[in-house]
């Protein structure tokens, strides 16, 4: 799979409309915002969703600038002026068209506005991609339940999204309050312990792109990201097939002994590896851990070095997790543990 | 005085009290002469409060013409006034109360 950085590919359609945004947030006040992009912000919206959140952020922000600029500069007028100069200031008509009439036909335009864009931003299809998401202490389930003869795919830590299809997202949690933003996609949407919660939206720009917990759960809420994988469909699918299938064998001595570790340790009772006889449910899935571009929900790059670390010492990495540090191991068996939980490509 | 506030009072209470019901019991799809039950029920309400608070503004504008050609008090005027702000302000505020029923689905 061949996903780069996001940033230097906007939307062609959306181009004009977020240079001229961009402009105007330049000259309100707020270059700072107006440059930030990346993998993970709203200010570098990948699809029509997050433009429209991201075009009523900039009218809201503009225009509340403008605003707050001309008070002060009133304000300032009436403090220093002479009498006679501010004088208007204080009559009925300044009063009533200036402080009731024009915050009534403001807010008369903004209210509306504010309504549509958050009617229109989350408009489920019959033809969605289903996609489930669960909350945990400190990471995430994902499930792309079966569909059109695609098998059912459980992951954890990473979505894939196929780019222009329609998706909606299922949200709960298992255990406290999270919620579940990918900010270059879409709005925010709480994930509440035995409350289901759904919304849509559609990616049109391929990247990688990180999404975040954003509702405070626990002493780990800082470090509970995960990687957004948005790609073309005929790449989605191969990589939905590639999750669907059991995991690989050990192709040599050292990986089947890692394997031989991993079930021997017990780490089957908490994690499952289809194709295996681990079978655990409470930890994420490892069937393809290999292929994540992470580990630790989004917190360390995946390879050998860091899966050995995490498992040898899980409560300095992530201090709160549930999964117990495993430093009683030898380097060697780390290594053969990591080697193969490293190949489950 | 107090006429717009309480109108703006009663909408408030009667459509988040209908909606929350509506939405914790499962009836969203019932429908009242063709519509559905929480957006027939807010515009409803809200005409009805918008119209009481229009009737307390018209009142408040005819006192306050009736105040500027009789002697009135200070006190009687800056009331009168008070009541003419505070109908006029409630008006808005009912229909921007009203507003999101209309415009977004019910109990999404």
């Amino acid at each position: 799979m061949d996903l780069k950085s996001t940033r230097p590919r906007p939307s062609r359609a959306l181009d004009p409309l977020l240079a001229c945004t961009r402009w105007l947030a330049l000259v309100s006040g707020v270059p700072v915002l107006a440059g930030c992009s990346g993998i993970q912000s709203a200010l570098d919206p990948a699809g029509n969703d997050a433009y429209e959140i991201y075009l009523l952020t900039i009218v809201m922000t503009v225009g509340g600038t403008l605003i707050f600029v001309g008070v002060t500069a009133l304000l300032l007028y009436a403090i220093f002026s002479r009498p006679e100069q501010r004088a208007w200031l204080g009559t009925r008509r300044t009063i009533v068209y200036g402080g009731l009439a024009f915050p009534i036909v403001t807010l008369t335009f903004l209210l509306p506005y504010g309504l549509t864009v958050m009617r229109d931003t989350d408009v489920p299809t019959a033809d969605a991609l289903q996609i489930e998401v669960i909350g945990e202490q400190f990471w995430w389930r994902v499930r792309y339940p079966a569909e059109q003869g695609q098998p059912e795919v459980t992951t954890a830590n990473e979505v894939a999204l196929p780019i222009g299809r329609r998706v909606t997202v299922t949200v709960t949690a298992a255990d406290v309050i999270h919620s579940f933003w990918i900010p270059n996609l879409a709005g925010k949407i709480d994930m509440i312990p035995g409350r289901v919660n759904r919304f849509s939206f559609t990616v049109e720009r391929p990247g990688v792109y990180r999404g975040v917990c954003a509702e405070f759960c626990g002493d780990q809420h800082a470090l509970m990201a995960f990687d957004v994988l948005a790609m073309e469909d005929a790449e989605f699918s191969a990589w939905r097939a590639a999750q669907a299938a059991p995991a690989r064998e050990p192709v040599t001595p050292f990986l089947e002994r890692g394997r031989e570790l991993f079930r021997s340790g017990g780490c089957g009772n908490c994690h499952a590896i289809r194709g295996t006889e681990a079978n655990g449910q409470f930890g994420p899935d490892l069937t393809h851990v290999g292929s994540r571009r992470t580990i630790g929900a989004g917190q360390f790059p995946n390879n050998i070095g860091t899966l050995g670390g995490w498992i040898a010492n899980t409560q300095h990495l992530k201090p709160g997790v549930r999964m117990p540090s495993y430093g009683m191991l030898t380097g060697e068996d780390l290594r053969a543990i990591a080697g193969y939980l490293e190949s489950l490509k | 005085m107090l006429g717009g506030f309480l109108a703006w009072a009663v909408q408030f209470t009667v459509i988040y009290g209908v909606t929350s019901t509506v939405c914790a019991r499962g009836w969203a799809d019932t429908t009242v002469l063709g519509a559905g039950i929480v957006p027939f029920t807010v515009a409803g309400t809200t005409l009805v409060a918008a119209v009481a608070a229009a009737a307390f503004l018209v009142h408040a504008l005819r006192k306050h013409r009736r105040l500027q050609s009789a002697d009135a008090s200070v006190t009687d005027v800056f009331l009168i006034q008070g009541a003419v702000l505070i109908s006029a302000f409630s008006i808005a505020a009912i229909l921007w109360h009203g507003l999101p029923a209309l415009i977004l689905p019910a109990c999404s």
